[in-house]
């Protein structure tokens, strides 16, 4: 059976991918963010620790959607995904390979569970994904796990709630944990901290409010779940939104995590830092909600 | 929509933040063609025949002429205020040679050295800059 062992969460602020791609990431500016993650990449190239697949939670920064399309979760389901040219030609990095297997059985699980999700069978990928790639693993010449892409919209408000986001994540756990086959599965949240990229207001950092944030993944409080969208943009910024998408890496974890790695800095161009990697303790969720999803006979076909 | 007992207080919210333009329906329906202009320039050659003839490349697109001049201006909190999001309006900075720090420094009236330092310094505080109405 395939098995959620760990969550991980990262910023995933383009301005790494560039640091990485031109030999910066060591140099005094960039030196203390990417120490950070230097105990991950350890972590994670151990045989006991490595994923087969990780599904990653990201948003795409009008590079694969545009205003045309807003979907709310997508799920990427096709077999590869090359980086995107954001305006600047595309980062040489490897193509991600997805795994569509599990990403369809993810999908169908989702939408019986009344997540109404929009599958991708063909997009390019921008920095929400490919820097948290290279934050863990840093330069590889393929990158040694399939990736299935899950893009969530933080962009055009209102994005989705941090309680349904917990509760899609606990969604994510009962797709996985009826998949047949053996798989060690990550679950990764990206975005943050605290940033705002617009107006007067721009460069706002808030730590405390951050490092709370961070406390809270930790153990078995849900209080996350119950902040509104307005405190995110009060205290953390107009993008400090996107952790949201943590809280569907946290939900996926289950009833109780532990921390195993924790990293904070000030700052990566407008951003604040994040970075955590917890492990589930008691890794049960609730039993679907829904009809649909506890009909066995609608299982046994997925 | 934790804290909010319907979605006209949600959306009068987010009226009440300083030097802040939530990226909202209305925002993103007046800025709809602005944010496609912007899109366009993801391609190599709209992007040659931007930097061409700017005025010829904008007039292509069904914008209002306030949008067309704020973005010849490169005046980016008056796109913010007329529908622009700030995803979209970066291709036209990228496009211009300009990084996040250098575009995002213009509008906040600092220069880009004292912006960034402000931010190697911890950023800047949320002290004061939580609501306009409470002024906390």
């Amino acid at each position: 059976m395939a098995k959620i062992t760990a969550g991980v969460a990262s910023s995933h602020v383009p301005l790494l991918g560039v640091a990485s791609d031109q030999g910066k990431d060591r140099d005094d500016y960039f030196g203390p963010i990417f120490a950070g993650y230097d105990w991950t990449r350890e972590w994670i190239a151990k045989p006991e620790n490595k994923p087969d697949v990780v599904i990653l939670i990201y948003n795409d920064h009008a590079s694969a959607f545009d205003m045309s399309i807003i979907p709310t979760f997508a799920i990427g389901c096709g077999e590869r995904y090359a980086p995107a040219d954001e305006g600047w030609g595309p980062r040489k990095v490897p193509d991600v390979e997805g795994h569509p297997d599990l990403a369809w059985h993810i999908a169908q699980s989702l939408i019986l569970d009344e997540f109404d999700m929009t599958i991708i069978n063909e997009m390019d990928v921008d920095h929400g994904l490919t820097v948290p790639l290279t934050m863990m693993y840093d330069k590889p010449d393929a990158w040694p796990v399939k990736v299935i892409p899950l893009a969530v919209n933080v962009v055009t408000y209102p994005p989705p709630s941090g309680n349904r986001c917990w509760a899609l994540g606990e969604a994510i756990a009962r797709a996985v944990n009826s998949f047949g086959e053996n798989l060690n599965v990550q679950v990764w949240g990206t975005g943050g901290m605290s940033h705002q990229l617009q107006g007067q207001r721009a460069g706002l950092i808030n730590a405390e409010w951050d490092n709370m944030f961070l406390d809270k993944l930790i153990g078995d409080t849900q209080d996350l779940r119950h902040v509104p969208h307005i405190e995110y943009l009060r205290e953390t910024g107009s993008e400090g939104i996107e952790m949201v998408m943590w809280l569907i890496m946290r939900g996926a974890l289950g009833k109780s995590t532990k921390c195993l790695h924790r990293h904070y800095h000030v700052p990566c161009s407008n951003t604040a830092i994040g970075h955590i990697v917890l492990e589930p303790v008691d890794g049960s969720v609730p039993p679907s909600p829904t009809l649909e999803g506890n009909n066995e006979a609608a299982q046994a076909a997925i | 929509m934790a804290g909010h007992s319907d979605i006209h207080e949600y959306l009068a919210d987010f009226e009440d933040i300083p030097g802040t333009r939530v990226y909202t329906a209305a925002r993103a329906r007046k800025g709809y063609h602005l944010n496609q202009f912007a899109m366009s320039l993801m391609k190599p050659e709209n992007r040659q025949r931007w930097l061409a003839d700017e005025r010829a490349y904008i007039n292509e697109w069904p914008m209002t002429e306030e949008q067309k001049e704020a973005v010849l201006a490169r005046d980016y909190n008056r796109l913010l205020d007329l529908g622009g999001n700030i995803y979209f309006l970066a291709k036209v900075f990228s496009t211009d040679g300009l990084s996040f720090v250098q575009a995002v420094s213009t509008m906040t009236g600092m220069s880009v050295e004292d912006y960034q330092a402000m931010m190697v310094a911890g950023g800047r505080s949320p002290e004061g800059q939580r609501s306009i109405k409470g002024d906390s």
